[in-house]
């Protein structure tokens, strides 16, 4: 396929960096600089000059293209280039946008575009996935939201079991009420077809000091790990209670700065009736905000000042969200907050390094809005029959929904049977309703199936389907 | 002397030419309002040269005015205010001549006529007649009529019919039209005039329809065609005048019952109706937190009557809720009719008049007929001290007062907030100047009495205590008095602000 990106900044040398190896990929950008880094790393070629001209675009050969990806930070841009494209050619067009009118006008089909990106809508998803999953490092939904991945990291601390000191009874009551509710010490460290594994979910893989293990039965889920779950909504919540050793889940959130990212995750979270409440320094900013959103509480005050976070007792909230403009004042600010007793912090983070950098400080979570926006525009660019397909732990792994075609090899030869390749088939959606497989289930055509594989296996697995 | 006039000309900040030209031009038009008397007088056989002679005096003085004062075709913001608070003025001195013409014995002196024109035209319903059915009838129905004119507003009805108000009658009509903020109807204000105009004469031809229906059916013998009409002109501005000496208790329970829905609905937002009218779906009353609060304040204070009524044993049980309903509705509305003398209760049932004289404070709901302060300023005023008690706690919080969920401006929250305090102001010094008064001229009036009075003409209501309780009359005021009370219905009216706002030096300042 022929590729032509606009942008090389972080959106797009991400996209690059996915797509470069299987298509022909032209990048675009006014910095000669930044076209230059990209072509030394990767096999693109480059033009350089305003991608929203007919003639840089005839210079990118756009009407060879199959598919152009606008991702330039600026909406206009992308749009009058994707406008341009729709009349030159025949490619596909991906408009990356911050405005959430130009997204709603999208999805009511009165802007002409194949599929529409928002930065601010994507990381306010990610957001809500960590809390509304504690201790996830990031989820993916496939399937309409009945089939989530997610990624833990098994707390190292020794574990408590949570129902020592409850007489018997009672504990085999509360047990018995919470099917799904598995404790720590039943899941980790036993072997694992002997671990309380919660019901319609499967480990997808276990990330040791950097290696992969494909998880078999004899291997256990040890303190320290990072293991990757596929499963039901209801067994990702399970396994999160696991990692989250029985805390509550997050009703009250503080986000800090109340930008148009700090405006989306205030929205996303008030329409899961979380109790949001937003700090904005800018006082034009936040009565704008205040307006906007009736159900959220709006305070005029920088999220550094102690005796604000003191005084309106923000140390209780069960979770923060750190979205000011500045990495440094979000790390700095999201300290503090720990200090507070904030138990759980999640940074948005504007430079790739700080994802990083915010993780060994101890924030529990960071998100970085350009990655997350690249991934979404690259699940779209991969193999049309492809809905969507996470990229976990940077690009060496890889979540597939493919449709199973009638010929393939693989239909009808139950699970059991099927050749181990390093890749697990995670769950199959049927006439529009997920099945989490057993040994003895077979694939039929017609079924969506959501594979988790290494990322040098993709190609091969989708040839096998 | 011409370059003194040039001078001060030249260091006055209003263009007054323009201003009066404009009022000159409203108050011509306004002379055609005299045809309707006339031609009243013509079928009973009643002398018809004062309505005719008033028209021709109107016209005259109109047109000369706008003759005399010319200056340019638009006025401004600054202008608007004069131009309204003048017009209605000059309005009420124009509907006071066919009672200074005509030889009405009761109303020979200018002060209770222009007393009795300023009371109507500003639906206030207050009276200096001491016998109104010995009016005759074009007479009795020119008074009905000025408080229909004055209802929806003389300008609002000039700005849907006069050409020449096509460009800036927004700030006009925002002058005239009760409540804090003009919610327009329509694209232009023009159409938004007309439509208003168009609720506003519909449902007074469904009032006339109505009450003649009953009186025809037989259900009530004292309803005829002639008092149909005159009460429904008094009824939907919600002013209060009535063609018999005993009010509304004249009528039968079916007459009372009647009157009391078209109280209600003259007293509610127009604009709100005319969207649910034209949308088919009541939803829009139901969430609008005025009219919840309008129909609360109606219900409790309905309630609050009737169980002393019913404790002091006044009235049996459907006469004491038919008179409890009636008068909240009455005095709340700022319409001012009585279905029974509640002047008597003072003694017997204090909590009561209590109770109505403090609904005085309460009025109609915005872009109603209604006067006094109105109920969305309640709904905001308790907003804004709900969001000062939280504010004093978390001196943060960033919190907009919402209406109905759309967030309201700050600016608007301050105009609420000073139209409340002035408001409560003009009524304490109205009272303490009625009061002196009194006392200078020794008319028996006791300061609660003066409360009343003072409340009762700056909330446009009618009817005050003593003896210019509800089937009483203000004559006994001495003529001083009277003036005061013509300022107070003429401020209230305008909604305080445009009037204030003149005697400020900034008003003046280039």
């Amino acid at each position: 396929m022929k590729i032509v990106v606009l942008g090389a900044g972080q959106v797009g040398a991400t996209i690059v960096e996915a797509l470069h190896s299987d298509h022909d990929v032209t990048v675009v950008d006014l910095d000669g600089a930044r076209l230059q880094a990209l072509s030394y790393r990767y096999d693109v070629s480059t033009v350089r000059g305003n991608g929203a001209t007919r003639r840089v675009l005839q210079d990118a050969a756009i009407k060879r293209a199959d598919l152009m990806i606008a991702c330039t930070s600026r909406d206009e841009i992308n749009l009058v280039a994707a406008t341009l494209v729709k009349k030159l050619s025949e490619a596909q067009t991906i408009v990356r946008t911050s405005n959430p009118e130009y997204l709603e006008a999208w999805q009511e089909r009165q802007i002409d575009v194949d599929f529409m990106v928002s930065s601010e809508l994507e990381t306010a998803h990610a957001v809500s996935r960590t809390i509304g999953v504690p201790a996830a490092k990031q989820t993916d939904v496939f399937a309409d939201g009945q089939v989530q991945i997610v990624e833990f990291d098994v707390p190292r601390a020794g574990g408590s079991d949570n129902l020592t000191g409850v007489p018997l009874t009672e504990a085999a009551e509360r047990a018995a009420s919470r099917p799904l509710t598995g404790a720590y010490d039943e899941v980790v460290g036993l072997p694992l077809r002997e671990a309380k594994v919660p019901a319609d979910s499967k480990v997808a893989s276990i990330i040791r000091a950097d290696r992969m293990l494909v998880p078999r039965g004899e291997q256990s889920i040890l303190p320290g790990d990072r293991i990757i779950v596929i499963g039901s909504p209801d067994a990702a919540r399970a396994w999160s209670g696991i990692m989250a050793r029985g805390e509550r889940r997050v009703d009250d959130v503080v986000i800090f700065g109340a930008g148009a990212t700090g405006l989306a995750i205030a929205r996303v979270l008030l329409d899961q009736r979380i109790r949001v409440r937003l700090i904005e320094p800018l006082e034009e900013r936040a009565r704008e905000v205040a307006e906007e959103l009736p159900a959220a509480r709006v305070y005029c005050a920088s999220g550094i000042d102690p005796d604000f976070i003191e005084r309106e007792r923000l140390g209780q909230a069960r979770a923060a969200v750190f979205a000011m403009r500045e990495d440094s004042k979000n790390l700095y600010a999201a300290m503090l907050a720990k200090v507070h007793g904030i138990g759980f912090t999640i940074g948005i983070v504007h430079e790739p390094v700080s994802v990083e950098v915010f993780e060994r400080a101890g924030i529990d979570v960071a998100v970085n809005p350009r990655s997350v926006t690249a991934e979404e525009i690259v699940r779209f660019a991969h193999d049309p029959r492809i809905r969507q397909l996470a990229m976990l732990e940077g690009d060496r792994f890889e979540v597939l929904d493919i449709t199973v075609r009638d010929s393939s090899k693989l239909v009808r030869t139950p699970f059991k049977e099927l050749p181990m390749t390093g890749s697990l088939i995670g769950a199959i959606v049927r006439n529009g309703t997920a099945i989490f497989p057993h040994g003895d289930d077979r694939l039929e055509p017609g079924d969506r199936a959501i594979i988790f594989t290494e990322s040098s296996r993709v190609a091969e697995v989708e040839k096998a389907l | 002397m011409i370059a003194a006039a040039e001078r001060l000309r030249r260091n006055v900040g209003v263009e007054v030419g323009a201003a009066l030209n404009l009022v000159g031009a409203l108050v011509k038009y306004l002379s055609l309002a005299f045809l309707f008397p006339a031609a009243l007088a013509v079928g009973y056989s009643e002398p018809v040269w004062p309505f005719l002679a008033a028209g021709a005096i109107t016209a005259g003085a109109g047109y000369g005015l706008e003759r005399a004062a010319r200056g340019k075709e638009r006025v401004g913001i600054r202008e608007g205010f004069l131009v309204v608070a003048l017009t209605w003025l000059f309005a009420a001195a124009a509907g006071a001549l066919p009672y200074l013409l005509g030889d009405e014995p009761q109303l020979q002196s200018p002060i209770n006529a222009y007393f009795e024109s300023m009371s109507g035209f500003t639906t206030t319903g207050a009276s200096v007649l001491p016998d109104v059915e010995g009016l005759s009838h074009s007479v009795a129905m020119w008074r009905q009529f000025t408080q229909w004119l004055g209802g929806m507003g003389i300008i609002v009805l000039a700005l849907a019919v006069l050409p020449r108000l096509r460009v800036g009658g927004r700030q006009l009509m925002e002058s005239e039209l009760p409540g804090p903020e003009l919610e327009p109807l329509a694209a232009s204000i023009r159409d938004t005039a007309r439509r208003l105009w168009t609720v506003y004469v519909a449902l007074t031809g469904l009032e006339i329809l109505a009450l003649a229906l009953l009186g025809w059916m037989g259900a009530d013998d004292s309803m005829s065609l002639f008092e149909a009409v005159a009460h429904a002109f008094s009824t939907m501005p919600t002013g209060g005048f009535s063609t018999e000496a005993r009010s509304i208790e004249a009528f039968g329970a079916a007459t009372q019952w009647t009157i009391v829905v078209f109280m209600a609905l003259a007293g509610s937002n127009f604009v709100l109706m005319y969207r649910a009218l034209l949308r088919r779906n009541l939803r829009a009353y139901a969430r609008d937190e005025e009219f919840r609060l309008y129909l609360g304040l109606l219900f409790l204070g309905a309630m609050a009557v009737l169980v002393e009524l019913l404790h002091v044993g006044l009235y049996s049980g459907k006469e004491a809720v038919r008179n409890a309903v009636f008068q909240t509705t009455s005095i709340m509305t700022t319409t001012g009719f009585a279905s029974v003398d509640f002047n008597e209760w003072t003694t017997v049932a204090p909590l009561s008049v209590m109770v109505l004289v403090a609904l005085m404070f309460v009025g109609g709901s915005a872009a109603s007929t209604g006067g006094s302060i109105k109920v969305v300023r309640h709904v905001l005023i308790g907003k804004i001290l709900r969001r000062e008690l939280d504010q004093t706690l978390h001196p943060d919080v960033v919190q907009p007062v919402r209406l109905n969920r759309i967030p309201v401006d700050e600016r608007t929250v301050r105009a609420v907030i000073a139209f409340v305090l002035l408001y409560v102001g003009i009524f304490v010094g109205g009272a303490v100047l009625l009061v002196v008064e009194a006392t200078r001229t020794g008319v028996d009036v006791t300061p609660f009495e003066a409360i009343a009075a003072s409340a009762t003409t700056l909330g446009n209501v009618g009817p005050a205590l003593g003896f210019a309780g509800p089937i009483g009359s203000f004559e006994p005021f001495s003529d001083l008095s009277k003036v005061i009370m013509i300022c107070l219905m003429w401020i209230g009216r305008l909604e305080i602000l445009p009037v204030i706002v003149l005697f400020t030096r900034a008003y003046w300042r280039a």
